[in-house]
């Protein structure tokens, strides 16, 4: 039971504020023991922070990783986004179902664990993974499910993460000396715990040279002849997003997106874990070029050690001037402070993300207004990826032509790429901008796992495009996949192999839009409903193939229509989809064809309560 | 351009817009139609229902009612496309929720039901599963709500909030399970709501109606006759609409008040005592512990020999007067100064409010 007393300390620890919503929510929620913000808390958090009720409820309703009821002392989730459906997801669940006794949405009976589905925990390359409270476990199998289950029945929860090694940094690194390493360069070498390691190994050198030589406008410059590229899926030319920014004497915001949800994606979450100072120095020289004295990382929740480490490493850079008040004697000031997510995949798109930065539910905003001329707090904000801050340090301190030595003329630099699925290898890897798929599987996957046949790539996550043999040597960057009606997106390079059935993926994919939307915009909120549906009437065999005729259109309606990304997105992997597996998706609108991928699938995700 | 003022194309003819006025603003201000469902005047905007989309410069697909104009920008309101796309969200929001257009409140007074109409769309018959929703007829003595019939524009949520500032309404759950909630999953009689029934008059549908106060009568029965509330000194105007039977159906706040339309809960439902049987037509006389119909000399007599006795036994100020808010000025300074000049006492009150 939650006093009062506890719920007014909370909101004093965090500040009555809103914005602080979130934290506090975490915050209850771990108090509670059972993983729940009951209605109880609730209404008091609302008297205490004299907000109205229906906010704090709308709010918490928002985000999945909050529950008004009680679950477990240890909540597990499971995801079953694309990847860990690939990677055997369904054995998961089969496992937990059998040695647990339950289904998503139950408890055991000694009230110690409650199971969940989720959507990607961002450790692709470890899949299939599950979270117990804030840890993160991957390389799931019936074994090492036992081991772990076995080992928290003896422990008692902890706020502080504890994720399986598998999931480090380090070890989610493809190394075989053949990547192009610039951002990779320092991960393993420096210790993400330690300034001092950082700046042994030339960290803060960029922010140095930048503060010394350079005017904010001329950072803009270097930002705009390096041709780096947003790297958060949308490719837009970073240097002019920040000369975008209105100008004049009001209080700007520089916000990292750190909220990492595309399925596939684990890349920022290396960069956060492995070299913080990075992300952090280039916020700075973004916050010195735009002339923003505030900047905030927005960390999905799911990442408790990214926010460990980054909070660390903030502390570290304020201990040592380089953030703070006159940096580095330049008069420059800068600081940087983290806000979570609460598991919603929308809001990664960046005015949803300012949004939920606010306290509220995570609706994207219509635009214009653009967050460079009223994002948080309706105030001038820049928005970037996290690999794209990562990229500036190095792009001032040694110059726009070296970055640009690499890669395409517009696409320049390298990229991280994500690899996961039915690879020898899957893991991380930097390669110059325009890699192609067959380099990519070949080189770094070690070809297929276990001698199976390539089925298809999807590439650029849950919202990219089916790549079938065809596009092999599409080199995969911003433009060149554009133009092939596919995208290269946050980087995710997620191979499937002969045993996947197309119907039984794209039903994945859908489950996921439907379940992800935010229900905002109409197209978006029914049709990603409609679309599900109908991937299950094929999963079912009850389709008609005149089915994929409405499927193409409600897709297209919702492209057209839809508010932001999201919505407009699901076309694409459709589309792509049909184009190499039409065939499939016909054979499985008689009755009588036996699909046993879509069987499991169906058994395991569509029968009994609630379907 | 000189006065803030932009010229831009709208369906081929040049029109003349204000600087910071969306597309939609800059139509609506040179007569041409663009269908809305979220969007409204008194609140701020949504962006959400997608209706209201138009062609910009032969390529772009945007809302009117977000966009700003430009300088010279092409806009087409309705071409081919256009209307597809429009058809498309009548037919989502058609399969969502639940609509039989002959058991609603809103029946002729739907922005939904009106733009079916427009596009002709029907019900497609699909098989598309409809999340069943709350239904709740009965806890508010104000509302009703019937989410089924709800598109989720989000009109009643600012209202509440931006208009009566009250935070009662928001959405709950996500994407397809995304609903409308007060307070925290409360129903609304049992929420912080004040029935002001703000939220009811600013809904496009029949998903929230008003409790019947009297009468009955669907929206071309009825006939409009505006008044002033006779409650407080705000003075608000209402629409008052009543049925072929002549009776009083529901109060609307008129535009044209310094109320800007909007009403608190006592001119909203408070007109039930106009055709009440039990108002008082006739002057009653107690005989006996009865209350009898008597004439007005009668009880006028009445009043004047008790007033006299009291005034002669215990002096003027053994009498009070206290008048009522429903009278008009005129009315209450005529009983003070009766109380003055023919009584001879100060004891004058009124009830400020009701
Ligand atoms: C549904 C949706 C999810 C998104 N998720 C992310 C994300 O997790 N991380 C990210 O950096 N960008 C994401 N984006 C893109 C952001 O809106 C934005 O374009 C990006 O953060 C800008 O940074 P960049 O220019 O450095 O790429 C998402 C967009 C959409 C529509
Ligand atoms: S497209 Fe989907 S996610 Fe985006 S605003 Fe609309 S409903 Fe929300
Ligand atoms: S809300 Fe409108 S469309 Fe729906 S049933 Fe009522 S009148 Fe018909
Ligand atoms: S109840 Fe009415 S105003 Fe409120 S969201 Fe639903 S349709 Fe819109
Ligand atoms: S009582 Fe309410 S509706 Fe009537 S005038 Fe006053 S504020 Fe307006
Ligand atoms: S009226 Fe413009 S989006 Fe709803």
């Amino acid at each position: 039971m939650i006093l009062v007393n506890d719920i007014q300390n909370v909101v004093d620890k965090w500040g009555n504020d809103s914005e602080n919503l979130m934290l506090i929510m975490r915050e209850l929620e771990t108090k509670s023991g059972k993983n729940q913000v009951d209605k109880d808390t609730l209404q008091t958090l609302a008297a205490v922070m004299n907000i109205p009720e229906s906010t704090v409820s709308g709010f918490v309703d928002f985000y999945t990783m909050f529950k008004k009821h009680p679950r477990a002392k240890f909540l597990i989730r499971v995801s079953k986004s694309g990847p860990d459906h690939i990677m055997g997801a369904r054995d998961v669940f089969d496992f937990i179902e059998e040695y647990l006794g339950i289904k998503p949405g139950e408890t055991t009976a000694d009230g110690v664990f409650h199971l969940e589905a989720c959507e990607c925990l961002g450790v692709s390359s470890v899949a299939p993974a599950m979270m117990i409270n804030y840890d993160i476990h991957g390389n799931l199998n019936r074994e090492s499910l036992k081991k772990i289950f076995d080992a928290y029945r003896k422990k008692e929860p902890s706020f502080k993460s504890d994720c399986g090694p598998e999931t480090y940094a380090d070890a989610c690194i493809i190394d075989n000396g053949k990547q192009t390493k610039r951002l990779l360069a320092a991960i393993g070498t420096v210790k993400a715990e330690s300034i001092d390691s950082y700046v042994q190994n030339g960290g803060y050198a960029g922010l140095k040279k930048t503060l010394k030589e350079c005017k904010p406008e001329d950072v803009i410059t270097v930002v705009k002849d390096s041709g780096l590229r947003g790297r958060g899926g949308a490719g837009f030319p970073a240097g002019m997003k920040w000369s975008f920014v209105t100008k004049g004497d009001m209080q700007k915001y520089v916000i990292c997106n750190a909220d990492e949800g595309e399925p596939g994606t684990f890349k920022d979450r290396i960069l956060m874990e492995g070299n913080p100072h990075a992300v952090i120095e280039g916020m700075a020289i973004c916050g010195y070029a735009i002339d923003a004295s505030i900047g905030y990382i927005y960390v999905r929740g799911e990442f408790r050690k990214s926010i460990e480490l980054l909070q660390n490493a903030i502390d570290q850079a304020r201990a040592k001037g380089m953030l703070g008040r006159n940096i580095l004697g330049s008069g420059f000031d800068f600081d940087l402070f983290i806000k979570e997510g609460g598991g919603a995949y929308v809001c990664g798109e960046e005015t949803s993300l300012i949004n939920s930065m606010e306290g509220e539910r995570g609706y994207p905003r219509f635009k214009p207004p653009f967050p460079g001329g009223a994002g948080f707090k309706n105030l001038p904000s820049n928005v970037n990826n996290v690999e794209t801050f990562a990229s500036v340090p190095m792009i001032m301190e040694r110059g726009a032509d070296w970055y640009k030595e690499i890669g395409p003329t517009n696409c320049s630099g390298t990229k991280l790429y994500c690899l996961s699925g039915k690879m020898k290898n899957t893991g991380l890897i930097e390669m110059p901008m325009g890699t192609t798929l067959r380099e990519i599987i070949n080189d770094f996957g070690g070809g297929m796992k276990g001698g199976k046949k390539f089925k298809f790539a999807h590439v650029g996550g849950s919202a990219g495009g089916i790549l079938g043999e065809d596009l092999m040597d599409l080199p995969l960057d911003i433009d060149q996949t554009t133009k092939a009606g596919v995208t290269l997106g946050s980087g995710v390079v997620l191979v499937a192999d002969e045993d996947t059935c197309a119907v039984d993926y794209l039903l994945q994919i859908m489950s996921f839009f439907e379940h992800e939307s935010c229900g905002q915009c109409v197209p978006c909120r029914v049709g990603t409903s409609q679309l599900h549906h109908i991937l299950k009437k094929f999963a079912n065999r009850t389709a008609k193939k005149e089915d994929l005729d409405v499927l193409i259109k409600k897709a297209t309606l919702m492209q057209k229509a839809s508010l932001c990304a999201l919505g407009q997105s699901p076309i694409l992997p459709i589309r792509t989809m049909l184009k190499y597996f039409k065939d499939e998706f016909i054979r499985h609108c008689d009755p009588g064809y036996s699909c046993p991928e879509c069987d499991r699938s169906l058994k395991r995700y569509y029968s009994g309560a609630g379907h | 351009m000189g006065n803030g003022n932009i010229t831009l194309t709208i369906n081929g003819e040049e029109v003349t817009a204000q600087k910071g006025q969306t597309i939609l603003e800059a139509a609506r201000g040179n007569g041409i139609f663009i269908p809305t469902l979220c969007y409204h005047q008194k609140i701020s905007k949504t962006g959400a229902c997608r209706i209201c989309v138009v062609k910009i410069n032969d390529r772009m697909i945007k809302t009117s009612c977000t966009e700003p104009v430009t300088e010279g920008m092409k806009v087409e309101t309705e071409d081919e496309e256009i209307v597809e796309i429009r058809k498309g969200i009548l037919e989502l929001l058609l399969a969502e929720g639940d609509h039989n257009c002959l058991y609603c409140d809103a029946n002729g007074d739907c922005e939904l039901q009106s733009l079916c109409y427009r596009y002709g769309i029907e019900p497609s018959g699909s098989d598309f599963p409809k999340n069943t929703r709350e239904i709740d007829y009965d806890s508010s003595y104000g509302l009703k709500r019937n989410e089924n019939r709800c598109i989720l524009c989000g009109r009643c949520v600012k209202a509440c909030a931006e208009i009566q500032v009250k935070n009662v309404w928001s959405f709950a759950g996500r994407g397809s399970h995304a609903h409308l909630t007060s307070d925290i999953s409360e129903k609304i009689g049992d929420s912080s709501c004040v029935a002001c029934g703000t939220c009811v008059q600013m809904c496009p549908t029949g998903a929230l109606s008003f409790q019947q106060v009297l009468g009955k009568g669907q929206a071309w029965e009825l006939t409009k006759s505006s008044s002033i509330c006779i409650y407080c000194g705000v003075g608000c105007k209402i629409d008052f609409y009543t049925n072929r039977e002549g009776q009083l159906v529901k109060a609307l706040g008129c535009d044209d008040g310094p109320n800007n339309g909007h009403l608190c809960v006592k001119g909203r439902f408070g007109f039930d005592f106009v055709q009440s049987d039990k108002r008082l037509k006739k002057p009653l006389i107690r005989k006996n512990g009865n209350l009898e119909e008597a004439s007005w000399d009668e009880a006028l007599d009445l009043v004047v020999s008790k007033f006299s006795g009291y005034k002669e036994k215990n002096g003027p100020d053994s009498i009070m007067s206290f008048s009522s808010a429903k009278c008009t000025n005129e009315e209450n300074y005529l009983l003070q100064k009766f109380m003055r000049a023919v009584i001879g006492t100060n004891n004058v009150d009124h009830c400020a409010r009701l």
